[in-house]
């Protein structure tokens, strides 16, 4: 009986190792956020995409949760109707955040062709 | 004479020809379509250049990228007016190509579709003597010539300018650079749109 007990305490435990975290529900925020490594102490926020003058303008809320000033580096990359780039990816900028601050990325799309985008980022 | 020890089998030669052939392919390395072994590699273009903090790719780039869209997206540029690109002023005290600057924006804006551009002065003399070639030299066949007087007149002009500050001390050096620029329609001599980037790149020595 102890035995067997065990055995089911072990699956059990074995199974909640191997589930992986859901994947990001298509057009939430989530999905939007490419990361290049794990993303440490930045909380990123709402994403605001709005269509002005016929180009795609994008911006995202990001705050350090840290005690400490935090730089990472972000570009966007811009999305046509099929999902594939339909630009160049921007070039990578640099970001300071003070400790606790909260900031925002606005970016505009390169071509009015753009109907969707994905953040980037790396935090070193 | 006949000297049949000095010659090998076929089965032998054939056997060594491809032994070698083995050994050479096993010695190339075939996996991987790079020439040289020497401490070279290529990078991203569009990686972030911390190498010194005088003006390098990285602030081009993003200068280009945020005036590119900010003038783009602005909805001045309405019926894709002719514009006329201006050197941008190199107010540092660094040599800087701002020709790339401005090549970089009017590629950009290109390709937004939202602006042509007329000759500008580099451009000009090249673009004369053309067509004085095609009209006085007597070499083209008349009805492909182009006709001189019709050229299209800017009617905006794009000029900017780029200053910085530098500061020292024995711990840091300190250099802010502000870009500006902006979009002058010719006929009436107003600034129809205007914008600035400014970028600061400290060094802890």
């Amino acid at each position: 009986m102890g035995l067997k007990c065990f055995a089911v305490v072990a699956l059990a435990l074995l199974a909640g190792c191997a589930t992986s975290p859901p994947p990001p529900e298509p057009g939430s925020a989530a999905s939007k956020v490419m990361a290049t490594g794990p993303i440490e102490n930045v909380a990123i926020g709402p994403m605001r995409m709005a269509r002005e003058n016929g180009f795609l303008t994008v911006n995202t809320q990001l705050s350090n949760t840290d005690t400490d000033n935090r730089t990472l580096y972000y570009r966007y990359l811009w999305m046509g109707p099929e999902g594939f780039p339909v630009a160049d990816a921007d070039t990578w900028k640099s970001l300071t955040l003070y400790a606790g601050q909260t900031s925002f990325l606005p970016a505009i799309a390169p071509v009015p062709q753009a109907v969707d985008f994905r953040l980037e980022i790396n935090t070193p | 004479m006949n000297r049949p020890h000095k010659h090998m089998p076929l089965f032998a030669r054939v056997s060594c020809i491809a032994l070698a052939a083995l050994l050479i392919g096993g010695c190339a390395d075939n996996r991987s379509p790079v020439l040289g072994r020497g401490n070279i590699s290529y990078g991203d273009p569009k990686a972030v250049e911390l190498v010194t903090n005088e003006f390098g790719s990285t602030d081009l780039q993003m200068i280009a990228e945020s005036m590119t869209r900010s003038l783009a997206q602005s909805g001045v540029l309405k019926g894709r007016p002719v514009v006329q690109v201006y050197d941008v002023m190199n107010k540092t005290s660094e040599y800087i190509d701002t020709r790339e600057i401005t090549t970089s924006i009017k590629t950009q804006l290109m390709r937004t579709g939202t602006a042509r551009f007329a000759s500008d002065n580099t451009n000009m003399q090249s673009q004369v003597d053309h067509l004085k070639l095609q009209n006085q030299s007597g070499l083209y066949k008349k009805s492909t010539v182009a006709k001189t007087g019709n050229m299209i007149a800017a009617r905006y002009r794009l000029e900017g300018s780029i200053s910085s500050i530098i500061k020292r001390s024995n711990d840091y050096k300190d250099v802010f650079y502000k870009f500006s620029l902006q979009l002058v329609d010719v006929e009436s001599g107003l600034a129809e749109w205007m914008d600035e980037k400014e970028i600061r790149k400290t060094t802890e020595r």
